[in-house]
């Protein structure tokens, strides 16, 4: 059972306090620095349209202004000097945390601000393997972020920027880029709200998010009810502000019944699921603000207790929110709309497709990728061998569709996109590719992996029959 | 009887006289035609580059739009670093003697490593000498009220938005090698891309500068 008290923790970790994401608490002294409005008159005409949406913002309406995001110290380390004003290009989470305070130290630590260090291990193989240091600027950072660098001409470096990847190492340090979402310069609530905010990243073979949702009830009913959302609002609560169709901020960020709102996008994902089997994870929470998330298979340390974070040092364990709260607090969300036994039932459905993926598929797989690494039939070398592309895609992109597709509802994507494509290319592709690679030893190989796995019985049963496949009666028509 | 044969004159005015204002007037003319021809043979591009170290800034000038304009109007070295008017241009050629004295006795401006190190003072002087003299070579071509330029409201900028401002306040960077603005240059990042750009080991750079 599921108490209150079990649930107080949730709220306090999620913890703005506020039920819809925090106002800002600074004083107005703070902004409207005068040298800023000397920028407005000349950026008027010389970009007409960023200026525009400037004036269109909240911001301009606070009397936010150029200088109060773009200042800089002369000897910061991409301060430039612009028309006498010593100014920097890059507005970083630490600038916009000035007066946002709470969404900074939310979003610090993040999914989202560590989508370069959750990728670092991959890049090697993809830039420098498969395909080339230019894909890196135009492909790989403009969703996970660049490392920003200013050059010693004072130019900013063309294989770092413009970037506005969420994950976006910042000249200052900092990590993440708030315009990924709040586009520059209007940073519109509504937009990031709608669900177009996400697709740039969430969209495509490996995360398709995009498709997932407009393919789901959920997507309908959005399309349906746009005008009915409220997108607007200044809180924006769901259940209450508005009721016509969730939206990935929705579940991920937002704000429903006592569920404050929250810019930690990861904190309600009880699962990895881009990963080659998928892990529940606790959420580490440390003093300094920053987060890890660590497989529950290990031990969550206890609070006050030191482990090391992402960076390699060590920090002080403030909080651990484990994979069953956090999925209690995106069943919150869909409990403003959906009764307790649905919203159950179906994370049920969502986490037996994703067991389902991990045993028959993810597991094996993986345990006979490494031990025909082990027994040197493969190179060490990613991707020079075309059983590593097979392997790849089986986990990386149909067998994140898969799970991504039963996670939010999209049946499309849970089976012909996803599970569908998974067996395909395991038993077409896959399996066919590791008997050449191990050759005499493969069917004793293969056989040893499968039968530790569920779910392929059915290929010692050679006499099923199938009409579909032209054997056996079929039956013509739909009688 | 006077052995005058101009009576016009005055008196003083004898042969002698004569003479020497004819002889001055010609050698007055002879030195300003030789200040003019000076001035502008010295301020060709064939007359710098005869030092290696100009060679060097004039092939970053060469890739620039002051070089190669679609108009074919070039600007060469002198028509933006001396001063229009023959008296201006003497003394700015003066003044500037100074380079060649730093070119003699100074650090080897002629190899690029070096040259590439002292290029930010030389550009922060270059910009505070245009900005004392309000872009004056600048304008000798360019007249403000006349920029149209290519964008929508590039004309109404420069009539708008330049009080107080002279040219060089915005456009630098645009013929040489790149260097930040005084305020925000970075001794440290520059030294660093200058070794990483020649080859050398780190902290070269700042032997280099020492020496």
């Amino acid at each position: 059972m599921r108490s209150l008290i079990r649930f107080l923790p949730i709220a306090l970790l999620l913890g703005a306090g506020s039920a819809w994401g925090a106002k800002v608490t600074l004083s107005p002294d703070n902004w409207g620095d005068p040298a800023g409005e000397e920028c407005v008159s000349c950026h008027a005409k010389s970009s007409a349209g960023i200026t525009k949406q400037w004036k269109d913002s909240a911001h301009a309406e606070a009397g936010v202004n150029c200088m109060d995001c773009h200042r800089a110290q002369a000897d910061d380390p991409d301060a430039i000097t612009h028309e006498g004003a010593t100014i920097a290009t890059v507005v970083s989470p630490k600038d916009c945390g000035r007066c946002h305070t709470v969404e900074e130290e939310e979003q610090r630590g993040s999914v989202h601000a560590e989508a370069v260090s959750v990728i670092a291990e991959r890049m090697p193989a993809m830039v420098n393997n498969v395909a080339g240091a230019a894909i890196e600027a135009a492909g790989c950072a403009q969703c996970h972020g660049s490392t920003v660098k200013l050059k010693a001409d004072g130019e900013l470096d063309a294989s770092t920027w413009p970037n506005s990847g969420i994950g976006r190492i910042n000249p200052d340090g900092s990590r993440g880029s708030c315009s990924s979402c709040h586009g520059r310069h209007r940073f519109s609530k509504a937009q990031a709200r709608a669900p177009a905010a996400c697709v740039r990243c969430h969209s495509g073979p490996d995360s398709p998010d995009k498709e997932v949702f407009e393919a789901s009830k959920h997507g309908m009913a959005f399309v349906a009810g746009r005008d009915d959302m409220n997108l607007d609002s200044e809180h924006w609560i769901a259940g209450k502000d508005y009721d016509a169709a969730p939206t990935c901020a929705t579940c991920h960020m937002g704000a429903a019944g006592k569920l404050p709102a929250t810019h930690d996008v990861g904190m309600r994902n009880a699962w990895n699921l881009n990963t080659p089997v998928s892990e529940r994870q606790h959420l580490i929470v440390f003093g300094d603000g920053g987060k890890r998330e660590l497989p529950e298979s290990i031990k969550a340390p206890g609070r006050g207790s030191k482990m090391p974070k992402l960076d390699g040092s060590e920090g002080e364990v403030k909080m651990v929110a484990t994979p069953q709260r956090r999925r209690q607090a995106m069943t919150l969300v869909c409990r403003e709309c959906h009764g307790k036994n649905f919203a159950e039932a179906f994370m049920q459905q969502f986490d037996d497709v994703v067991e389902l993926y991990n045993d028959k598929f993810g597991k094996p797989a993986q345990a006979i990728m490494r031990e025909l690494y082990s027994q040197k039939k493969l190179t060490a070398t990613p991707f020079d061998e075309p059983i590593e592309f097979t392997y790849w895609e089986l986990w990386h992109d149909e067998g994140a569709r898969a799970r991504h597709g039963a996670a939010m509802a999209s049946p499309n994507h849970a089976w012909w996109e996803g599970m569908y494509v998974v067996g395909r290319n395991f038993y077409a592709r896959f399996l066919p590719q590791v008997r050449e690679v191990a050759g005499e030893s493969a069917d004793e190989l293969i056989a040893r992996h499968l039968d530790d796995a569920t779910g392929h019985e059915w290929l010692k049963a050679p006499n099923q029959r199938s009409p579909i496949l032209g054997v056996g009666n079929a039956q013509v028509g739909n009688e | 009887m006077s052995k005058r044969r101009f009576t016009l004159l005055p008196e003083f005015v004898t042969r002698h006289v004569l003479f020497a204002m004819a002889f001055g007037g010609v050698a007055g003319i002879g030195f300003m035609v030789f200040l003019i021809e000076f001035d502008h043979h010295t301020s060709t591009e064939s007359f710098c580059t005869t030092c290696h170290s100009m060679e060097i800034s004039a092939e970053a000038y060469r890739e620039s739009s002051h070089y190669q304009p679609e108009s074919g109007v070039r600007a060469s070295c002198g028509d933006c670093h001396v001063s229009p008017g023959v008296f201006a241009a003497t003394w700015d050629h003066f003044i500037g003697s100074k380079d060649l004295f730093n070119q003699i006795f100074g650090p080897d401006y002629d190899d690029p490593v070096i040259n590439a190190l002292h290029l930010p003072e030389a550009a922060f002087s270059a910009r505070e000498w245009f900005r004392k003299n309000d872009s004056r070579t600048c304008r000798r071509c360019h007249a403000q009220e006349a920029i149209v330029g290519k964008r929508a409201d590039t004309l109404a900028i420069h009539q708008e938005e330049t009080d107080g401002k002279t040219c060089v306040d915005c456009h630098i960077n645009l013929v040489h090698r790149k260097v930040p603005e005084q305020a925000t240059f970075k001794r440290e990042a520059w030294n660093r891309m200058i070794e990483k750009e020649f080859g050398l080991e780190p902290g070269k750079a700042d032997e280099l500068l020492a020496e």
